[in-house]
């Protein structure tokens, strides 16, 4: 056997192990997934037995347990699922193309843009449905297009894309709670799904257009995939690998606050998710192979124990938001003095 | 084997509103290195940028076989043309081997698997600038010197025919310095591969450049192998610098002793 065959030998075998390690982690999310939806299912406020679960999930009408779990539990976990592979996947998209964690769409406004653009829409336009969720593409859209004019000077700078992002986005936050202020009666619930997000009050039929989405929007970030893994390595870097850099920043911002954005006209800005998923999958991943997949994973986990953890082991109920808001704070300020010491990326 | 062709025509190109050179022409001496000289701000990294795509032209056009770079797809444009920009970014906790297997991005395509081609490439590439015990790293741990080799470790997976590197020496000691330019020049011996760089330090550049190239302001002002380039009055013109060339007793190229205010024998510049 020549040298070469030996080494290329030893880089393939290296490579396997590391993509099993991903794929290990990926089978595992799954399956936490999995059983968090599983357990949100049977334990509630009380509890179900696992068969009769299965009964109402496969239609059989059982008195008592259709209503807690096929108009509560079951849209309540199903949105927040959705709402959560959303999130961490727009997040880790975002973080990942401009290589920096802060850049997250939760902290660079880009999420407050589309609730803005829905509360605006329920408040002033008496708007529902389709055409809330639609504004809501185009208030992130907008945010984002907005963020990138406004940081762009001789290509568009990281960290003054992520101050700027940060301005519009406390700029937004007080634009949503006036319009609060101004809607005839809000109860405290719904003022809060459009501060921190919420998924009470889920309906089953509200996962239609984030399931859509997630087909549309996510398909078209994970078809950038690669080039978002080239990008990681720099622009330019990226550019002499043959990646159009110009047309994959576009496709994967259309992408990432399209999948966002949806997400948000229907659970409000789920605190911090976003922002959140793509560290945490790097941690468990490594480097071979792309974040985008495993992050989606991790936000879903997120939502859906965060949702839990609020409703039933606090003390008072909260909101998905406060929790992981809760959870989120002291990374973020753990992060700014990390990253303002060693200038690293994700 | 015939070689890739690289031909700078007429080209124009800037930041802002400002041309930091125009009319610009240049060919690349195939198979040969080919060093870029000058001052800071004379535009050497930009014309390395606008011949490796990474800067639009205002005017002109790089040339590569008779092919208008700008047109072609830049995939296929990546299989032939590498290139090391000055600062590239290690993602956090990758290992040696998965960067340099980033190299061969421009050879598979969204749904192509890893093929053992490519495992091969990544291992011809570790071997080649001696980096195959690091392979399973992490880059996060590699000293400066060890990490340069590593990103032309990559740029040699790529499998290019011609590579562009931006100051690739920068921020080496001089050990590791000579160590690089001894790899690179290794690769244009074996694989002869067309090497076009930027050099701050002339005098490496004289010993280890077939062909020099010299801007002041955004002109070409000399070109040539280093004999030819490396004068007293190309210093003078180039960096407003007065010197005085002897011949490097080790390689028999110029090398070029800069003559400051101070500590200079006051006969040695009569």
């Amino acid at each position: 056997m020549t040298a070469l065959a030996f080494t290329a030998d030893h880089v393939a075998h290296g490579r396997r192990q590391r993509r099993n390690t991903c794929r290990r982690v990926i089978g595992c999310a799954v399956v936490a997934l999995a059983a968090a939806f599983a357990l949100t299912l049977t334990l509630g406020q009380s509890f179900t037995p696992p068969q009769v679960v299965l009964d109402v999930l496969l239609g059989k009408d059982v008195p008592g347990a259709s209503f807690t779990i096929g108009q509560l539990r079951l849209p309540r976990a199903v949105l927040a699922i959705l709402a959560g592979l959303s999130f961490g996947l727009s997040g880790a998209a975002f973080q990942i193309m401009l290589r920096n964690p802060l850049a997250s769409p939760d902290i660079i406004g880009i999420s407050f843009g589309a609730s803005a653009a829905a509360v605006f829409a329920i408040v002033f336009l008496s708007a529902s449905g389709a055409v809330v969720s639609l504004l809501a593409v185009t208030g992130g859209l907008a945010v984002a297009v907005a963020i990138y004019g406004l940081s762009s000077r001789n290509g568009v700078a990281g960290t003054r894309f992520i101050l700027v992002g940060i301005g519009v986005a406390a700029m937004l936050e007080s634009f949503i709670s006036y319009t609060l202020s101004q809607a005839p009666s809000w109860n405290l619930q719904e003022a809060m799904r459009w501060l921190t997000g919420s998924v009470n009050g889920a309906q089953l039929q509200q996962a239609l257009p984030l399931s859509a989405a997630l087909v549309g929007f996510g398909g078209l970030l994970l078809s950038q995939a690669r080039n978002l893994e080239a990008l990681r390595l720099g622009d330019d870097m990226a550019a002499g690998l043959g990646v159009n850099v110009a047309r994959t920043r576009l496709l994967v911002i259309m992408g990432a606050v399209g999948v966002l954005a949806v997400a948000t006209a229907v659970t409000g800005p789920i605190a911090f998710v976003a922002f959140l998923s793509g560290p945490i999958a790097a941690r468990l991943v490594g480097s071979e192979g792309s974040l985008l997949m495993p992050s989606a994973l991790v936000g879903a986990i997120l939502v859906l124990g965060g949702d839990y953890v609020g409703q039933f082991l606090l003390p008072t109920r909260y909101p998905v938001g406060v929790v992981t808001g809760a959870l989120g704070a002291p990374y973020l300020i753990y992060l700014i003095v990390r990253v303002n010491r060693t200038g690293r990326s994700l | 084997m015939t070689h890739h062709r690289l031909f700078v025509q007429d080209l124009a190109a800037g930041y802002g509103d400002r041309n930091v050179f125009a009319g610009l022409d240049l060919d690349v001496l195939p198979a040969k290195i080919t060093a870029i000289v000058g001052a800071n701000a004379c535009g050497k990294s930009t014309l390395l940028r606008a011949m490796s795509r990474l800067l639009p032209p205002r005017q002109g056009q790089v040339l590569l076989d008779g092919k208008s770079i700008h047109t072609m797809p830049p995939r296929k444009l990546a299989q032939t043309l590498g290139l090391l920009p000055q600062s590239p970014i290690a993602p956090e906790g990758i290992t040696v081997s998965d960067l340099v297997g980033r190299g061969r991005h421009p050879h598979q395509g969204v749904f192509s698997r890893w093929t053992r081609q490519d495992d091969e490439a990544v291992a011809a590439a570790l071997q080649a600038t001696n980096t195959t015990d690091l392979a399973e790293r992490p880059v996060d741990e590699l000293s400066g010197g060890q990490r340069q080799r590593i990103w032309i470790a990559m740029a040699l997976a790529q499998q290019t025919d011609i590579l562009l590197l931006d100051e690739p020496t920068t921020f080496l000691d001089i050990a590791h310095q000579v160590e690089v330019l001894d790899l690179l020049v290794d690769l244009n011996q074996t694989r002869g591969t067309t090497i076009i760089m930027v050099l701050h330090d002339l005098n490496l550049a004289a010993r280890y450049a077939d062909h020099l190239v010299a801007m002041a302001d955004g002109r070409l002002h000399a070109r040539g192998t280093p004999g030819d380039v490396l004068t007293v009055e190309t210093v003078r013109d180039v960096f407003g610098l007065e010197s005085s060339i002897v011949a490097d007793p080790l390689s028999g190229r110029p090398l070029m002793l800069p003559i400051g205010r101070h500590r200079i024998k006051r006969e040695e510049v009569a």
